[in-house]
């Protein structure tokens, strides 16, 4: 079995494959304008021959960059009359709630292009009035006209029946046969009419450029040999066939970031962790994700873009929180005094201080760099070697002389607060959601995730760090252990108690079809596939509802008991509070579908036992810790020359290829049999 | 390590930490809440007091008018009990009319914060209960004359007295309200988030000690202060004035009610002074002193620091200079029912007073109403409704850029309107139409942003509020802009009758009865006749701007020649 992961991210397409039973890495930079050509020289780097290949996996980040720079298909929007305005007037909402000049999301379609057509459904699925076909034929036309190569199509209670979208749909399709056609309720059978237009919209606007990336991708890998599977990673942490991520690419917006906490997912089931937090530190933003028995948090709904003036999209999403912290965060002072790091981001190019590239912004790189944490001939496997007195002189010049702190304390404050503010996004995934830190782990990951890790796991008292093998590329290596998943939903209000078992049935054999129809386009068998049922349940009056497993139908129509044990003790942990007294009522129905992969070789890899790949190779330097004055004498190690067992103390560095991991005093490391580091916190005094 | 007192690492830190401890106490809030008010409307504060009362710290999110306002509820409580007066597992109730200023729906909860057995503080919200008692249901009625007769008033009484419930209290809002389904179960929200931010602070404290905590908060409210005087200090010295009209009280409906603001500049510091204000009124149309706090507040922030928190520092350079007596500081016993109606109005006007000296700060006014609407009535099978919505309007134009549509008021943040979807699953009503409303926007070389247009049709009989205003004063242009469209409501009954209002209380619908609300646009910035004519193309190809009106107020003649063509300016 030979597959490869291709992770291509803003700056860097990463590779990771296992072929002929070793595992295979490559980096290199990203080519925007013809990513299938980075594509390809990952491939090469790698010593990959694609016909050798047996599977193909992906993740990029075409879909959101055509959101975030809004470079999408000249699309049209198809409305019930009355309703134009829906997608334009959203929510209404302010989030910059003081700002005199506030921004709201920009629709991805102007109004001159949203066009209205006369029919009606209700709530209960009612036709209050028929679809008015003539109509539709003259829109059709007019978008004909004006050059549309998309249309979206989102009308009033869709979710309830589908008919007139589906027939719009026939329509539009038979006339126009070239014209991406996305209509809502193929997308998401939910109400909330805004939410559902611009995850339409979304996928819409996205629609024909991603089409034609992954039919050029495809193009080029069949070009030779190679007759395996290609498939996409989503946002919902797993995978769909090509051909599936071309009808339906809105699901593929946060294809790169989920790969990797799906690794630290298998990681921590192998490792025996029930509950981790999955960290990955980049040069712009550290993540967060709360992995509980092998998987991270799945939640439904977010916005692409900035909070206030994003684009909202309506779709499962594994629950990462983001905080603008990373490598290349760049450390500001206020006219007021007070200290700040990011969120604004010095690019790769010209990139930290410290590149000698002649950037003067001061940035957290720079920081570990004069901390002496970093070995500057070692950056990037030694690929480029990176200047001190550059940093020194840019702290210096932005933050020391304001706040009268010299180099080294000036570096010492950013790298503290880039961490306090870092362990703010664990923070939003652990006690934020009743999840106490001192019962986690952390797994980190990511270019300079191993480097902070352990000073944010100690903000917050977690006990235990992992730093698996291969930190630098681990987005790539997760892709290669996602299962092909399905999410379903159909909206489905009614009480518990009250619940008929018809009614209950016949949602569930609704979504059991939808199901089997995608399974069957996938060649994925019967005995693959994995159902998973949840019903979205929230307190009579409440309105934010919280998803809970159900195992059967009758659970919700039959005796009831467990489901409502189940909801009441959810609740108290996320809000600290119940009813078990108060009548409960289920809003959606949904179904997850997933079909694990058929062989496991990334996991075996994983748990494989570790060989040491090198001489050994110890060193030593001056690194700063928690004293600016006083940096400690500090052991480095070269961690492909580690075997197994291998114990070590802190104060430490542990150089790798693409990564550096910090061990402060105290600190215990011992190498576990797969290679994983292990590294087990001093214990702090909590006065 | 032992932090230094005060060094900037460890202040940033705290800064975080509190924050984001009132922001979990709102999410907990905010998520398993039971009236729109509070998870659509997110008409709810949440923060950390000190033990004097003064604001350590606020939610984001939260409804802006609610600044930094929590402490006057607290040290109610602590000026009732005495400092000692207080145990682990107390939580209080406060919605005291004349304390808090507020309508009584919005209900005050606190729970004091204790380390090693000591007082260190309290962790308080505030949210709007769908009903409180009283001789009127949903909001927007203009009928109560006192505050007895909006409803039962509480002043800092302990709902639980170390962790054990007064049921006595607890039966006598049971009882007194409506919904107390709905009411009860967000004061059980209020109570347990008020204890997630107790327990949070304590945590900070047992980590660095009371007094660097408290110290690092202090520095962080001189840094706060800072940055509001430094913006102040670029606006040049002097006293600035401006004035406007509500249409009415909504009872008299022939008087408007003057609105008249002083602004004086005088160095670091910004006085609002509002004794030109209208004197209070006998309906609901007033607020307490906080009213007008909150006023002077939201202007001076918006100005001074809009992106920064909230906290006891932003005000500090803020002097309110408001008479007894007026429709934002009526003494007891004032009805307060609408006490936040005149803000957006009066913030609006603050803003235009400084106008002239910092053009590029201000836009032109936006729709200045708070927009919204209630619809009460029975099922079939004797159970009550009551469907609320917030609607949003035009922005005024900027000096750069177009207003913004169909968004909430300046006294509204964060708050949603109600998706038409989940008012037709849940409420007996048919939205036949949710759009933006074109030629509302104020003509302006930036143009106002748009109104929008609802309408609903009655399936059931029901009764309904309906309160908009600013008919007298429209959201006025700057610098040669044109005023916007102003709100009205039109009912066209299945009789077809039809009836325009702008102030109705309990207006009663028939099935099949129609009512449409069109909501303000906002004011224009500069000379129509300066607007780029390829906006003002587009505009019209995207139909906010008809050819008539593009004609009569931006001077606009059919392109002959190339359609980009040369503008002045």
């Amino acid at each position: 079995m030979n597959i490869v992961g291709i992770d291509i991210g803003g700056t860097f397409t990463d590779l990771v494959g296992y072929v002929d039973g070793k595992i295979v890495t490559s980096k290199t930079s990203t080519v925007p304008a013809d990513p299938t050509q980075g594509i390809a020289r990952s491939l090469e780097l790698a010593n990959c021959d694609p016909n050798e290949l047996n599977e193909i996996l992906h993740g990029s980040t075409i879909a959101i960059n055509t959101v975030l720079e809004r470079k999408g298909a000249r699309t049209a929007l198809i409305t019930t009359s009355g309703f134009r305005d829906v997608y334009a007037i959203g929510r209404s909402n302010r989030i910059q709630a003081f700002n005199l000049f506030f921004k709201r999301p920009q629709p991805l379609v102007p109004r001159s292009l949203t066009f209205e057509i006369p029919e009606r459904i209700l709530a209960s699925g009612e036709v209050l009035e028929a679809l008015d076909e003539t109509t539709v034929t003259a829109v059709i036309a007019e978008i004909e006209a004006a050059g549309a190569e998309s249309v979206a199509v989102c009308l009033m209670h869709s979710w309830a029946n589908p008919d007139h979208e589906r027939r719009v749909g026939d329509m539009l399709r038979k006339a126009l046969p070239n014209i991406f056609v996305t209509l809502s309720h193929e997308i998401l059978r939910e109400y909330r009419e805004y939410e559902r237009s611009s995850t339409t919209a979304l996928n819409a606007f996205v629609g024909p450029r991603v089409e034609g990336y992954l039919k050029r991708l495809e193009t080029y890998l069949r070009s030779g040999a190679f007759d395996g599977k290609i498939h996409i990673m989503r946002s919902n942490g797993g995978v769909m066939s090509i051909g599936q991520a071309q009808e339906q690419p809105v699901s593929m917006m946060e294809s790169g970031p989920v790969a990797g906490m799906i690794g630290a997912g298998r990681l921590a089931k192998m490792l025996g962790l029930k509950r981790c937090i999955g960290f990955d530190m980049g040069g712009t933003t550290a993540k967060s994700s709360l992995i509980t028995d092998g998987a991270p948090a799945i939640e439904t709904g977010y916005v692409i873009g900035e909070e206030a003036d994003g684009q909202p999209m309506q779709l499962p999403v594994v629950n990462i929180v983001e905080v603008g912290a990373g490598g290349g965060s760049i450390a500001w002072v206020d006219n007021a005094g007070g200290l700040h790091v990011g969120p604004q981001s010095v690019g790769a190019d010209p990139g930290p201080a410290c590149y000698g590239k002649g950037a003067d912004l001061p940035v957290v790189t720079d920081a570990d760099l004069i901390l002496g944490r970093i070995n500057p001939q070692r950056f990037l496997n030694g690929g480029m070697p990176l200047d001190k007195a550059a940093s020194e002189q840019a702290m210096l010049s932005k933050v020391g002389n304001t706040l009268k702190l010299n180099p080294v304390e000036a570096a010492l404050g950013v790298a503290k607060i880039a961490d306090s503010s870092m362990s703010l996004s664990v923070r939003a995934v652990s006690i934020n959601k009743g999840i106490d830190p001192r019962d986690t782990a952390m797994i980190a990951f990511g270019g300079a995730g191993p480097l902070h890790a352990i000073a944010i796991a100690r903000e917050i008292y977690i006990p235990l760090v992992i730093i698996p093998k291969l930190p630098g590329t681990f987005s790539a290596l997760g892709m290669l252990m996602a299962s092909w998943r399905q999410d379903f939903v159909q909206t489905f209000i009614g009480r518990i108690g009250e619940l008929s078992e018809a009614g209950v049935e016949k949602v569930y054999a609704e979504l059991v079809a939808t199901g089997r129809e995608q399974m069957k386009r996938d060649g994925i068998a019967e005995n693959e596939a994995d159902h998973r049922f949840f019903a979205d349940l929230r307190y009579v009056g409440q309105e934010h509802a919280i998803s809970i497993p159900i195992e059967n139908t009758g659970m919700l129509s039959g005796d009831t008991s467990e489901v409502r044990k189940r909801f009441d003790t959810e609740h108290d942990r996320r809000y600290s509070q119940s009813a078990p007294t108060e009548a409960l009522e289920i809003v959606s129905l949904r179904l997850v579908l997933t079909a694990a992969r058929t062989d496991n070789v990334a996991e075996e890899w994983l748990s494989r036992p570790w060989e040491p790949e090198a001489e050994a190779e110890v060193g030593s330097r001056d690194v700063v810790f928690n004293d600016a004055a006083k940096p400690l004498k500090t052991a480095i190690y070269w961690r492909p020359a580690l075997p197994a067992g291998f114990r070590l103390t802190g104060p430490a560095v542990i150089e790798e290829p693409n990564s550096t991991i910090l061990i402060h005093p105290g600190d215990e490391v011992v190498v576990h049999e797969a290679g994983h580091l292990l590294v087990t916190l001093a214990k702090q005094s909590e006065e | 390590m032992t932090p230094m007192k005060n060094d900037p690492i460890t202040v940033e830190v705290v800064r975080n930490a509190i924050v984001a401890y009132a922001d979990e106490m709102a999410e907990a809030l905010c998520k398993s809440a039971y009236n729109m008010m509070i998870y659509e409307v997110r008409d709810y504060c949440c923060g950390l007091i000190d033990t004097t009362g003064r604001m350590i710290s606020q939610n984001r999110g939260g409804l802006p008018i609610f600044l930094a306002d929590l402490g006057i509820a607290v040290e109610d409580g602590i000026k009732k009990y005495g400092l000692q007066g207080f145990e682990e597992g107390d939580v209080l109730v406060m919605n005291h009319g004349h304390i808090c200023g507020q309508h009584l729906n919005n209900v005050v909860v606190y729970a004091p914060c204790f380390h090693d057995g000591e007082l260190i503080g309290f962790a308080a919200n505030r949210a709007h209960w769908v009903d409180i008692g009283g001789g009127r249901q949903g909001f927007g009625s203009n009928a109560t004359t006192d505050i007895f007769s909006e409803g039962l008033q509480m002043r800092s009484l302990k709902i639980y007295k170390a962790g054990e419930l007064n049921d006595t209290l607890y039966q006598i809002i049971q009882d007194n309200i409506r919904y107390p389904d709905a009411s009860l179960g967000d004061l059980r929200a209020q109570v347990a988030s008020c204890q997630i931010g107790a327990k949070r602070y304590a945590e900070l404290v047992a980590r660095y000690g009371r007094g660097v905590v408290e110290s690092c908060v202090e520095t962080i409210w001189d840094q706060t202060d800072k940055a509001a005087r430094q913006v102040i200090e670029r606006i040049p010295d002097g006293t600035y004035s401006a004035e406007s009209f509500l249409d009415n009280d909504g009872r008299d409906l022939a008087t408007p009610l003057r609105i008249a603001v002083k602004v004086i500049v005088s160095g670091s510091t910004i006085t609002v002074d509002f004794h030109g204000m209208h004197p209070q009124v006998n309906g609901p149309l007033n607020s307490g002193r906080s009213g007008g706090i909150a006023a002077a507040r939201v202007a001076f922030k918006a100005l001074t620091s809009p992106e920064l928190d909230v906290n006891e520092g932003c005000f500090r350079a803020l002097n309110v200079d408001l008479p007894d007596g007026t429709i934002l500081s009526a003494r007891p016993p004032a009805a307060l029912g609408q006490w936040s109606i005149a803000l957006p109005t009066v913030i609006d006007t603050i803003l235009k007073a400084l106008a002239p000296a910092v053009p590029e700060l201000i836009p032109a006014a936006h729709k200045g109403d708070m927009g919204g609407c209630s619809f009460f009535g029975f099922y079939e099978d004797g159970s009550r409704f009551l469907l609320m919505n917030i609607f949003g309007g035009g922005w005024g134009g900027r000096p750069h850029e177009d207003g913004e549509s169909a968004a909430v008021s300046v006294c509204q943040g964060d708050v949603r309107n109600t998706p038409v979807e989940l008012q037709e699953i849940k409420y007996p009503f048919i939205v036949e139409r949710h759009a933006l409303r074109p030629d509302s926007g104020g003509a302006g070389e930036h143009r106002g942003g748009l109104g929008i247009e609802l309408t609903y049709r009655c399936l059931r009989a029901c009764r309904g509020n309906i309160n908009f205003d600013r008919t007298v004063t429209p959201p006025w242009g700057l610098h040669g802009g044109h005023t916007g469209e102003v709100s009205v409501a039109i009912i066209d009954r299945a009789d077809g009758t039809q009836q325009r209002v702008n102030k109705a209380t309990d207006v009663h619908f028939a099935p099949g009865d129609r009512i449409t609300f069109l909501t303000a646009g906002g004011g224009g910035y500069g000379d129509p006749r300066k607007r780029s004519r390829t906006d003002l193309d587009e505009d019209i190809a995207n139909g906010l701007v008809s050819r008539e009106a593009a004609v009569r107020d931006y001077g606009y003649a059919e392109p002959q020649m190339p359609r980009r063509i040369a503008v002045n300016g």
